[in-house]
């Protein structure tokens, strides 16, 4: 196997999927229609409510959706099982599950004046899942929080050579938002300068890493080369398990980028979180389109870097510490959850997107066609870590990547360095931002109960803490499976709600509620194998040897699985009621929305 | 030289391609500079609606040099104040993925 015949896969499924299966859906199913009034259209306000061109919409809700979660996905993906179970859940996922859920929860939003999917389920289900929906959604956060700090402390440590691309990246950002918001610096002239900078810090990396090892080194020796902390971690060891230690400098770059989120949690969204995802997008962009182009002429050039280096199947179910489990299936659905099909996609289509849809004609290419990009990010980090191959995941995706961009005669060293910082740089930019929602989400949750929450520090530093404690715990695969759960029960209840809306109007629901079954049954497995893991692979050796913090964290994320898993039933159940009782009447209009209460 | 027949395909893809640019690039910008304009708007709307509604509260001189540029705004400032939004909706943000 090469790169150019899974990028000519990648294009044949997106072509099939697109005009065969979704196009079919569009017009016999939804009958979307061009002449009927859009939210958009019927309650313009100017801002929220927009009719935008279709182009635009689709780099919109494209960059919207695109970050580190196909990414990091497939990494881990292919690591555990080979790259072929990675593949072909791609695109398996993709096409009958993936687009319908963005596409459908657009279709919903649009057809219910804008609302968004909690207010649907408040109105279609019951009042009490719109409540639970947001408990989720904190525990949601917080899972993907301390998967993110976790393996961006690790690579910071151990990737001397990005950490000035890295400042400067974040320094640019703060120069951008100053450029543009108070100087009125125009957009093309503000990212010249700073996405330029920001670049060539990034090249010159390499130049830069005897540096900052000496700082790394330097920090190690404040406690004389011992670790602050040592724990079980059962992925170590080519996943046999093995002790861990947190040293100095693994913590000094965490506590950097837990500052650095704080930041971008309270500063205003203009003067910090919104510049630096910008300058980061740049940085991202360059890389992943070098690197496709890349692997689709590398066959060709450079068939080195072009051929696939680890095995296709691994295994059923490998072994993942002494007492682990990782089956193939539930595990390998949630591992992989944004390039095949993601919760949040669906969240952010019916209150972001919807209420800028000019033309239900729109709705397809928009929802549909940002959910085939997307699989094209995934399937491009499966090839990086096919063909990279050596190293840690993450390194072995830098290498990958690495060798597709050095196609086009970049020296090799100056393009894993490039291809580093973009994995760097797409995880962090997103992590401010999970640190901002859930600063407000926590305000939210508690701060009518306990005054103190309402202040934005307080909110923030919490968060920070919970995270950290999270990251503790040394197992960010069980974090960032755990996380993959809690987005696709997200997408399974995006499409349990199409399925009632489709029923509840007579309409053929079945393209939304078989995948809504599969996510449904494989999600709560997949709760349940990593709990079951988390607590004979983590909690119980720590507690065993005594050591109160990873047990603690471990502990914490026990409980949250025993929370995700009780959301499921509640929302499944009221859900199914809900179902029954159109499905009996389904000729009757569902009870009419009321327009665009939040 | 492009042929005439392959011109008008070429510029409606060159122009989809900036369109589609531009919405991954400066459009998240220009919908914020629209929010921070609402912003400052319904504070004028809230400084002028005295007279709107027939009871001054800033010197008329003044809220009558603003209120031609405002009446148009009102209909689409009675929708955003009406709307409820979700939590997540409060600040501006998004979670650009994930």
């Amino acid at each position: 196997m090469n790169s150019l015949l899974a990028v000519i896969l990648g294009g044949l499924t997106v072509y099939l999927a697109y005009t065969c299966y979704a196009r079919r859906i569009d017009r016999n199913v939804i009958q979307s229609d061009p002449k009927r009034a859009t939210p958009a259209t019927l309650y313009m306000d100017g801002v929220d409510f927009m009719p935008t061109n279709r182009n635009i919409l689709f780099g919109y809700h494209f960059k919207s959706i695109a970050a580190a979660g196909p990414i990091v996905g497939a990494i881990v993906a292919a690591t555990l099982w080979g790259w072929l179970p990675a593949l072909i859940w791609l695109v398996v996922g993709v096409s009958f599950m993936g687009w319908v859920s963005d596409y459908s929860a657009i279709v919903l939003s649009v057809r219910n004046e804008g609302n968004s999917l909690s207010a649907v389920a408040h109105r279609l289900i019951s009042p009490r899942t719109r409540t639970v929906l947001f408990l989720f959604i904190f525990f949601y956060l917080l899972l993907i929080a301390g998967a993110f700090v976790g393996i961006m402390a690790s690579v910071l440590e151990s990737q001397p050579r990005t950490h000035l691309g890295m400042i400067l990246m974040v320094v640019m950002g703060l120069l951008l938002g100053q450029m543009l918001y108070r100087w009125r610096i125009g957009l093309l002239g503000a990212t010249i300068v700073t996405v330029g900078i920001t670049l060539l810090a990034i090249l010159t990396g390499p130049l830069t890493e005897s540096s900052f090892n000496g700082l790394n080194e330097a920090l190690n020796g404040i406690t004389g080369g011992a670790p602050i902390v040592t724990y079980f971690d059962p992925t170590l060891a080519g996943f046999k398990g093995a002790e861990a230690k947190i040293m100095p400098s693994l913590l000094f770059w965490a506590i950097a980028i837990c500052i650095f989120c704080y930041a971008g949690s309270v500063l205003p969204i203009w003067r910090m979180a919104q510049p630096v995802v910008y300058v980061g997008f740049w940085v991202t962009a360059m890389a992943m389109i070098l690197g496709l182009t890349g692997a689709a002429v590398g066959t060709f050039v450079k068939p080195d870097v072009a051929q696939f280096q680890i095995p296709a199947f691994k295994g059923w179910n490998p072994q993942l510490g002494p007492a682990g489990i990782m089956p193939l299936w539930p595990m390998l659905f949630v591992t992989i959850a944004c390039g095949a099909i993601s919760g949040w996609h669906a969240l952010f289509g019916a209150v972001g997107t919807a209420r800028q849809i000019e033309n239900e004609a729109d709705m397809l290419p928009v929802g549909a066609g940002s959910m085939f990009a997307e699989f094209l990010l995934g399937l491009l980090a499966l090839l990086a870590v096919s063909v990279g191959a050596k190293g840690s995941p993450v390194a072995a995706f830098a290498n990958g990547l690495g060798g597709f961009i050095s196609v086009w005669g970049v020296p090799i060293e100056y393009a894993s360095s490039l291809a580093f910082a973009a994995f760097i740089v797409i995880v962090l930019v997103v992590t401010q931002l999970i640190f901002r929602v859930m600063r407000v989400t926590l305000t939210e949750w508690l701060g009518e109960v306990i005054p103190p929450f309402r202040n934005q520090h307080v909110a923030s530093f919490i968060s920070v803490v919970l995270a950290i404690l999270l990251v503790m715990t040394g197992t960010w695969i069980y974090l960032w499976q755990l996380f993959g759960a809690a987005n696709q029960l997200m997408a399974a209840l995006s499409l349990l709600l199409v399925t009632i809306w489709l029923a509840s109007v007579g309409k053929d629901w079945l393209y939304a509620g078989l995948p809504m079954i599969f996510m449904y049954v494989t999600t709560v497995g997949s709760i349940l194998v990593t709990a079951y893991n988390l607590y004979f692979n983590v909690y119980q050796p720590n507690i065993l040897a005594g050591r109160l913090l990873p047990a603690v964290g471990s502990g914490l994320m026990v409980l949250v699985s025993v929370l995700l898993v009780i959301v499921a039933v509640l929302i499944g159940f009221d859900g199914w009621r809900a179902f029954l009782k159109y499905l009996g009447r389904s000729s009757a209009p569902a009870p009419g929305a009321a327009p665009a209460r939040g | 030289m492009l042929n005439s027949r392959w011109k008008p395909y070429f510029v409606r893809a060159r122009d989809s391609l900036k369109q589609f640019v531009y919405g991954l690039t400066g459009y998240e910008f220009a919908r914020h500079a629209l929010e921070m304009r609402r912003e400052m708007e319904s504070v004028f709307v809230v400084l002028t609606m005295g007279d709107l509604v027939g009871v001054p509260i800033l010197p008329p001189i003044y809220t009558l040099r603003l209120l031609p540029y405002l009446v148009p705004e009102v209909a689409a400032w009675k929708r955003q104040m009406a709307r409820r939004k979700e939590f997540w909706e409060r600040e501006e943000f998004d979670l650009h993925g994930i």
